[in-house]
């Protein structure tokens, strides 16, 4: 079953590919090089220099000695280090798949709204734009244990992010509430570009019902968004390191410590600048190898 | 007509062109990370010194405070690029003493601006002297102490009369001892139903750190022996001291899991009769009430005396030298640093505008400071009880000794783990820290 969108450029009846013809190369050169100068100087340059701390004491400045694979060794058995990257795990299972989910939902929603659709696309991406201390200044306030709204309403006395069990699902839920936007711009853009003859084609076919066209026409065809979607969000939340900072401090009990908190502390509370990078390296590798799974797994394919 | 004019114009610029040659001041970069209500009072000390003389002119930057600044030093220092003169915490030192960040400042030098060692409180200047003999030179000082800041209690003198604990002289009654005090909270949640005490804890790490380090020093405790991270205390005195500010939580005579904003505004909208927090929001009360919002009087007391000791916990800002040993600073530079700081030191009154203690000692005991109020009904005998932050790298301002109190003692006050649970896991905390 082919897509609805297809970006091969090659006729489907060619029997060899037609070669695109290139232009002149060479004018490409300076039109690439500024970025090209940037790129090497301010991602390749400090990536490499973060690998090669990783093989050193060094503290935050950068400067120590050569002490080979210690680090890394210390890290295998850094008890602190799997804990923290067991609770980064759990913040991944709380907001890939439901941050995923439900901006499939608010986009299926929006797309019922016929006259209030721009403004209600625009009120959800909202959130988005917003810089991450303005939210967590926001919920903070709203999740406030004596004062918040939320407590007031529903009169608890709860403290959400410095109570051990609701921390990390709160953390999830700001983070949620602040990036859902961006999946619903996504999936309001893959739903609109499915055409409504397939939708026709299908009734008159005899699939009648919302689900059936759902798991038939609709989920299919906005797959590869839907994928796309998932895999940028693995990357991201294995990166959380913002919303924790300014929410919980990694606590209480440690019980919010991600891996890029604990990296923090290393390398800027405790001057420990080579076995932050190695921590960093650690997680650049399981981004790497977890996001090529998904990317597998989902059999993700071009737009 | 035009050719007239024009030799006036030459002639005039021939004559001014000696002064343009001749007055252009030396500039002075400092750092600061001073970006809260008293960062006003910085850049008043600033402008006013670029203004009292013409050889000098500093210009400060603001740098976020804590972490961020720290680092920015260290790096500055290692790159050979730093600022000419910066501000400093004093419970930073053995941190930045040992990796060579701050360059000393010897007596003679302060002389020559008419300051000397002695000039200074002496409790400070000695818990200063001990950092340098730990981690750097000993006998020189390697900041010049600009403030002590330090745990103050503020008080609402209604709410205290409707309770019968406001004195004649317009002070708290009941405050001398542990179970007074805490007859006194309890007098005042039953005639008036306000919360007795507000402080903040939440968002803000440092809040029960210093209500609670400074019930453990007025036991005795301390966390240090000979220069060395020692938490024997804790078993005993820290204990101790937690189950104090666990028991007045759970009898609701302190908030716990407030937010550092939230409980300020608890005291200055008049929902709670005492304040403990940091002098630093005395300009905070002093606007409030000169623009009438505040609706009650107030006063300032320092952190009465409940256990065997008065003590209270307390760090001090210090003005130092960034350590550039790539590009160290030059001889005329070094003297009009020094002269900025002597003149800062000298008029520290004005800087005394955001709550803090000066540490200059003719300021401090001076008429300025004795006519500022509410400074004068704290100042003095805050001064002299002054408990600092203990001395070894794992505490201070930047490092992690905030975070793992509000990790593991904290929840204490809220039942969430027992109180022995709390103190041995804080102790493996911050004995794993220090490594």
């Amino acid at each position: 079953m082919s897509h609805a969108v297809e970006i091969t450029g090659v006729r489907a009846d060619a029997k060899r590919p037609r070669k695109l013809r290139m232009g002149n190369p060479a004018a490409a050169i300076p039109l690439l090089a500024p970025f090209l100068v940037l790129f090497l100087a301010f991602i390749v340059y400090p990536t490499v220099r973060v690998i090669m701390l990783s093989f050193t004491n060094a503290d935050i400045a950068g400067v120590g000695t050569y002490i080979g694979a210690g680090n890394y060794v210390r890290l295998v058995q850094d008890k602190d280090f799997w804990l923290a990257l067991w609770h980064t795990v759990y913040f991944v299972l709380l907001t890939v798949v439901p941050n995923t989910l439900i901006g499939l939902l608010f986009a299926f929603l929006i797309l019922k709204m016929k006259r209030l659709r721009g403004l209600a696309q625009a009120l959800f991406f909202l959130s988005y734009v917003l810089p991450v201390s303005v939210v967590t200044q926001i919920w903070l306030w709203v999740l406030e244990k004596n004062y918040g709204i939320i407590n007031f309403i529903f009169d608890l006395k709860v403290s959400w992010f410095r109570t051990a069990v609701p921390a990390m699902p709160a953390t999830a839920f700001v983070t949620i509430w602040w990036t859902v936007g961006f999946n619903v711009l996504m999936f309001v853009a893959g739903l609109t570009a499915i055409p409504r003859e397939y939708y026709e084609a299908a009734s008159l076919d005899g699939a009648k019902g919302g689900f059936k066209l759902f798991r038939y026409i609709t989920w299919p065809l906005l797959w590869p968004v839907t994928s796309l979607v998932l895999v940028l969000q693995l990357i991201a939340q294995w990166q959380i390191f913002n919303q924790v900072y300014l929410l919980t401090f990694g606590g209480p009990f440690n019980r919010t410590r991600v891996v890029l908190l604990y990296m923090y502390q290393q390398a800027f509370n405790q001057q420990h600048g080579g076995y932050g990078a190695t921590i960093s390296m650690a997680l650049f590798l399981i981004i790497l190898i977890t996001s090529i799974v998904q990317i597998r797994i989902l059999r993700v394919r071009a737009l | 007509m035009r050719k007239q004019l024009f030799a006036i114009l030459l002639f005039c610029l021939v004559l001014a062109a000696p002064a343009f040659v001749t007055a252009a001041p030396l500039p002075i970069v400092s750092w600061d990370f001073l970006g809260g209500g008293d960062g006003v009072k910085w850049t008043q000390l600033v402008n006013d010194f670029n203004a009292s003389q013409s050889a000098y002119k500093v210009s400060s930057t603001t740098l976020p405070w804590g972490v961020e600044f720290y680092t920015r030093v260290h790096t500055g220092v290692v790159a050979g690029e730093t600022a000419d003169v910066m501000t400093y915490h004093l419970s930073h030192f053995p941190t930045g003493i040992k990796m060579g960040d701050l360059r000393p400042i010897t007596d003679a030098e302060l002389r020559s601006v008419g300051l000397s060692y002695k000039d200074f409180n002496p409790t400070l200047v000695a818990y200063s002297q001990a950092d340098s003999a730990a981690y750097g030179k000993a006998g020189v000082l390697y900041g010049v102490p600009l403030d002590t800041h330090t745990v103050v209690v503020y008080y609402n003198k209604d709410l205290l009369t409707k309770a019968g604990v406001l004195g004649g002289n317009g002070k708290p009654t009941g405050t001398a001892g542990i179970d007074t005090f805490t007859a006194t909270l309890k007098k005042i949640k039953d005639a008036t139903g306000v919360l007795p005490i507000t402080t903040s804890s939440g968002n803000d790490t440092g809040g029960p750190w210093r209500l609670w380090y400074t019930l453990f020093s007025q036991m005795g405790g301390t966390l240090v022996k000979n220069g060395k991270l020692d938490l024997s205390a804790m078993d005993t005195t820290g204990k101790k001291a937690l189950q104090t500010f666990h028991d007045w939580a759970s009898q609701g005579l302190i908030n716990t899991d407030t937010d550092y904003g939230a409980a300020v505004a608890l005291f200055t909208s008049g929902k709670a009769a005492f304040m403990i927090n940091g002098n630093w929001e005395v300009p905070t009360m002093v606007d409030l009430a000169k623009s009438g919002k505040l609706g009650f009087d107030y006063g300032v007391m320092a952190f009465p005396k409940l256990f065997t000791m008065g003590a209270s916990f307390a760090d001090s800002h210090e003005l130092a030298i960034p350590n550039n040993t790539k590009n160290p600073l030059s001889g005329a530079k070094l003297k009009g640093v020094l002269a900025f700081i002597a003149y800062v030191e000298k008029h520290a009154d004005v800087w005394a505008g955001g709550g803090h203690l000066p540490a200059y000692l003719p300021v401090l005991n001076g008429k300025e400071l004795a006519a500022m109020s509410p400074n004068n009904q704290y100042s003095v005998d805050a001064a002299k009880i002054v408990s600092f932050e203990p001395n070894t790298p794992v505490f201070g301002v930047g490092g992690t000794i905030y975070t793992a109190f509000t990790n593991f003692m904290t929840p204490a006050l809220t039942d969430q783990i027992s109180i022995d649970d709390a103190v041995s896991q804080f102790k493996n905390e911050v004995t794993k820290l220090s490594m």
